[in-house]
């Protein structure tokens, strides 16, 4: 009996190739995906069924197309149920629909079997059920939607189903012994039981070995040595060392593979997952805590759930559960070579230091055990939080790189060691030591602070300056700058500009202002309204340096405040801050007095030369 | 410094600010990059790196920093239009000028300024009026100007899309607000289907939508969807200030399913960014939800509550142990304080009728615990 489906089968193939499919090649996984549920459903009937899959690729003499044959031992269909299933796909016009099929064991089927259309133009499909007559029924189906139902003339010994696929000419790349060997290895490797693929009549068993995490090793480095090896098929990379994962929840099993190189902080690592036993993804990123992006790994889940597009797992509290058990099994392995390996743990640390921190931030016991391994930049040089912590009774530290560039070029000359809590954690890992560790000492650090420790002047030089103080703070008032006179190393630097924290933005907030239009100049001021009265910025004047202590013996106060007018806008350029216009005019006002100044003094003395 | 250094320093920190994630430390490292063109006189690179740092504290959560940067850019394009075309800077107009409600210090006047001169510049790069129409229907809505916005609103959904108007997800995402304020919370859900699905997402989208969706998933009961896109929805949003408001959204709904345990943490996690985050209504939003919060463990009889909160916090103790009631008192006075500004400001009372709102949760609880050892 000829039948014509309801639907434009050409609309509902296109939508699949184009929406749900990445290629064609997918053809394989979903006649694998429904053979394993077609095995699956008759061990429901027959619990100590094997299962078996065979494909067999039939090369033509005279040159012509090949064909395919697709065969599984699973419960088979009955008629209705083949009638059953075109209808099903008859009503799924759009995406959603489709996707709500797969659910169940019809749906999944037809629609598995439509995408062999994106390869061939005709299907036969021969299948006899378990549940059945014990008649053999066969389908032939062609891509322009129509088909026909009836019983085969070449009745099928066991229960089971076979599926005939004709290449197409423009698809023939899909049907070499090559070609369907791995993408049946790519999506089935895994399946718990076998899949053939005979070509020119010789039978290969494609999955012979159960996962490598599965398998029984004579020693642990016999063991390290295949998972490596086989992160290496996986990847195309060479991984620095493996870790076993497992979770109850979700049934997740697998192994993770340690980089070998410092990833991006944010850059999500693409892990190869596999759904009960099938490869769903080898991009899904929702696997792991956010802070292991050190590895990257393959895992097989037998109880999580796919999203829409298959692409990831659904994100439910048995995800969430799953992946705090994953984020379990690698903390684990920090904390085993922490014990037992702690020269690898800081070669590990030296190239994952972000993602030991992240996870040190959230975990007290671990950042206990490895805080004092973390490599922090200081005045001083690089050295670990340990090392710091041996030398200075108390961990002193500025949040931002700009304060830290401020104090950098000071604090080393005068022994200081100060560390940079600017990068990614560095802050708050230094903020929580003193609530994780009671005792330890911390003290968010200002480079207005700077000063505080350097040499204060005797009663005597302070006498010699105060002309120096009085004429630079009436001279630097205007750009509400304070001043100070110490004594500081290194003796070369005649000043040192401190800012407090938000100094720099305010100076950026002032120059957009002078920048832009009237409108938003007035909206910048409103912005900024309302914010607490700043501390002002400080130049603290060195009077260890020799043209400091010249100016404390000029008279002239033009002279001086011309030179402390330069020695401030010094300052800011060798702070990289830019200037603004005022301070602009100040730099060019100075230069030009600077050059007249001289060539007063040329011309006074001119005729004595 | 010589030439090749500081160039040479330029292109370390722009490089390390794109290998950072959204926040603080890629906003500084781009502000350090254009502090250095500036010194060094170099209008078209500092023009660069200030674009890169719109959008790194557009995205980030300083829109402070946004605001400054694009206020500079915006003088340069001005004087030299054919070096910097106008159109790019437009993207950044809309951000920058959505904003401009959340400092209650900028007046009215200013902000109705801004509005009309993005009217004006997108006219003249011959985009139409849908984008701006968005602008003013969210500038009406959250000054408290509920019949201009309700206009603005209707005018903005009939008008064609164009080359200048948000992307899809974030337009979808903008209209669930509408049905928000009038309780339509079934027509939410169905909207924001396709943003919860996935089949349209852009940076900030289901982020913000998963927050947005948790009270009419409380109100029509669904609890377990509710909680689900609590955990979905808050593992997205977490590590990047940008998302303090969204962050008020799941302490309102940990509150309302008396998951006070689960509230706190998150409290102690995120009231450093309220502390000193520069919109003031995403404060607000933060601190009215964890003022409800609050109240719950008061109603729990939790007489103290261990926290450790950072240094800058106005009652900080080194022990970590606070008294319920009294931080029940702080976060009701900041809330109460931003309400009053934005009110004078507005004219209107729709920030006290938000804080009497927070304070009719406490009758609406239904306690449905979410498991314990589910990561917060």
């Amino acid at each position: 009996m000829d039948h014509r489906f309801q639907v434009n089968l050409r609309g509902v193939i296109d939508l699949l190739s184009h929406h749900l499919y990445s290629t064609p090649g997918v053809f394989v996984r979903e006649l694998l995906q429904n053979a394993t549920d077609a095995i699956r459903a008759r061990r429901h009937l027959e619990p100590s069924h094997p299962g078996t899959v065979r494909m067999e690729l039939i090369q033509k003499q005279d040159g012509g197309l090949p064909t395919l044959l697709f065969t599984d031992d699973g419960v088979g269909l009955t008629e209705e149920e083949l009638h059953r299933f075109l209808a099903t796909i008859g009503e799924s016009s759009k995406r959603e629909t489709l996707e709500a099929r797969r659910d169940d064991f019809i749906g999944q089927f037809g629609i598995g079997l439509l995408s062999c259309f994106m390869v061939c133009d005709e299907l036969l499909v021969v299948t006899r059920s378990a549940k059945g007559d014990g008649r053999t029924m066969e389908w032939r189906g062609r891509h322009d939607g129509t088909y026909t139902v009836r019983p085969s003339e070449h009745p099928l010994e066991h229960p089971g189903t076979q599926v005939f696929l004709v290449a197409r000419e423009d698809a023939a790349e899909y049907f070499t012994a090559d070609r369907v060997r791995q993408l049946a290895v790519h999506y089935g490797g895994l399946l718990p039981f076998p899949i053939h693929l005979t070509v020119d009549g010789r039978a290969e068993h494609l999955n012979p070995a159960p996962p490598p995490w599965r398998r029984e090793y004579e020693s642990a480095g016999e063991r390290r040595t295949v998972l490596l090896a086989y992160g290496r098929e996986v990847f195309g990379q060479d991984f620095v060392d493996c870790i076993p994962l497992r979770a109850e929840a979700g049934q997740v099993e697998g192994v993770a593979f340690v980089l070998p190189f410092s990833p991006h902080f944010n850059a999500r690592q693409k892990h190869r997952v596999y759904l009960k036993d099938m490869l769903l993804s080898e991009s899904a990123e929702n696997l792991l805590p956010e802070w292991a992006f050190f590895v990257k790994c393959v895992v097989n889940a037998q109880g999580l759930r796919p999203t829409a597009s298959r692409e990831a797992f659904y994100e439910d509290a048995t995800l969430a559960r799953a992946r705090e058990s994953l984020g379990q099994s690698l903390r684990q392995y920090l904390v085993d070579l922490a014990h037992s390996d702690p020269r690898t743990l800081q070669r590990l640390i030296a190239l994952h230091g972000l993602s030991v921190k992240a996870l040190a931030l959230d975990d007290d016991d671990f950042f206990r055990l490895v805080i004092h391994w973390l490599p922090f930049e200081t005045t001083l040089g690089m050295m670990t939080l340990g090392q710091y912590r041996q030398s200075y009774p108390s961990v002193r530290y500025v949040n931002t790189l700009d304060a830290f560039r401020q104090v950098a070029r000071v604090a080393a000359a005068q022994g200081l060691c100060i560390l940079n809590g600017a990068y990614t954690h560095d802050t708050a890992l230094l903020e929580k030591l003193p609530r994780v560790m009671p005792g330890a000492r911390v003290e968010l650090f200002s480079a207005a602070q700077l000063p505080q420790d350097f040499e204060e002047l005797t009663a005597e030089e302070r006498q010699t300056v105060a002309r120096l103080r009085q004429v630079a703070t009436e001279a630097l008032e205007p750009f509400r700058c304070e001043v100070t006179i110490k004594k500081f190393l290194p003796p070369e630097v005649p000043t040192l500009y401190g800012d407090v924290d938000d100094g720099a933005f305010r100076r950026d907030v002032e120059r957009a202002r002078e920048e832009t239009d009237e409108l938003y100049a007035s909206v910048l001021e409103g912005a900024l309204a309302g914010s607490p009265e700043e501390e002002r910025p400080q130049l603290c004047f060195n009077l260890r340096n020799p043209v400091v202590r010249r100016l404390a013996r000029v008279r002239d106060t033009a002279q001086l405040t011309l030179s402390v007018e330069m020695l401030y806008v010094q300052a800011l350029l060798l702070g990289h801050r830019p200037l603004n216009a005022r301070e602009m005019a100040l730099l060019n006002r100075g230069l030009l007095g600077l050059i007249a100044a001289r060539l007063d003094d040329d011309e006074g003395t001119g005729g004595m030369h | 410094m010589r030439e090749q250094d500081w160039r040479e320093q330029v292109k370390n920190l722009l490089g390390r600010a794109e290998r950072l994630e959204p926040g603080e430390a890629k906003v500084m490292a781009l502000e350090e990059a254009a502090r250095l063109a500036d010194a060094h006189a170099d209008g078209p690179l500092a023009y660069e790196v200030r674009d890169a740092l719109i959008d790194a504290a557009t995205f980030g959560g300083f829109p402070d920093r946004a605001l400054v940067a694009f206020a500079w850019c915006r003088g340069q394009q001005q004087r030299d239009p054919v070096r910097y075309p106008p159109e790019p800077l437009l993207w950044k107009q809309k951000w920058v000028v959505g904003r401009l409600d959340e400092f209650p210090h900028i007046s009215r006047k200013q902000i109705a300024g801004a509005l009309d001169d993005v009217e004006q510049c997108f006219a003249k790069a011959g985009a139409g009026r849908r984008a701006v129409l968005k602008l003013r229907y969210q500038a009406a809505r959250d000054m408290g100007d509920a019949e201009v916005a309700e206009d603005f609103w209707a005018q903005w959904v009939r008008e064609p899309r164009d080359h200048l108007t948000d992307c899809r997800a974030c337009e979808l995402d903008d209209e669930l607000d509408h049905h928000i304020d009038r309780g339509e919370y079934a027509v939410v859900l169905e909207k924001a289907r396709p943003l919860l699905e996935g089949r349209n997402g852009c940076a900030e989208v289901p982020h913000l939508t998963l927050g947005s969706v948790l009270y009419p998933l409380f109100k029509l009961g669904r609890l377990e969807q509710a909680r689900d896109s609590h955990l979905r929805g808050y593992a997205l949003v977490q590590r990047n200030r940008e998302f303090l408001a969204t962050v008020g959204e799941h302490l309102e709904f940990l509150a309302l399913t008396g998951n006070v345990e689960r509230g706190l943490k998150l409290f102690e996690r995120h009231v450093g960014w309220a502390l000193e985050h520069a919109s003031h209504r995403d404060r607000f939003t933060f601190h009215s939800a964890a003022l409800a919060l609050l109240e719950r463990a008061v109603v729990e009889g939790r007489e103290r509550v261990v926290l450790s909160l950072p240094r800058a916090f106005a009652l900080y103790s080194p022990g970590d142990t606070y008294e319920t009631r009294t931080l029940r008192g702080w976060l009701a006075s900041q809330a109460e304080g931003i309400a009053a500004k934005f009110d004078a400001r507005n004219g209107t009372d729709r920030f006290h009728q938000l804080l009497a709102r927070t304070k009719r949760l406490g009758g609406e609880g239904v306690p449905f615990p979410i498991d314990d050892s589910l990561p917060a």
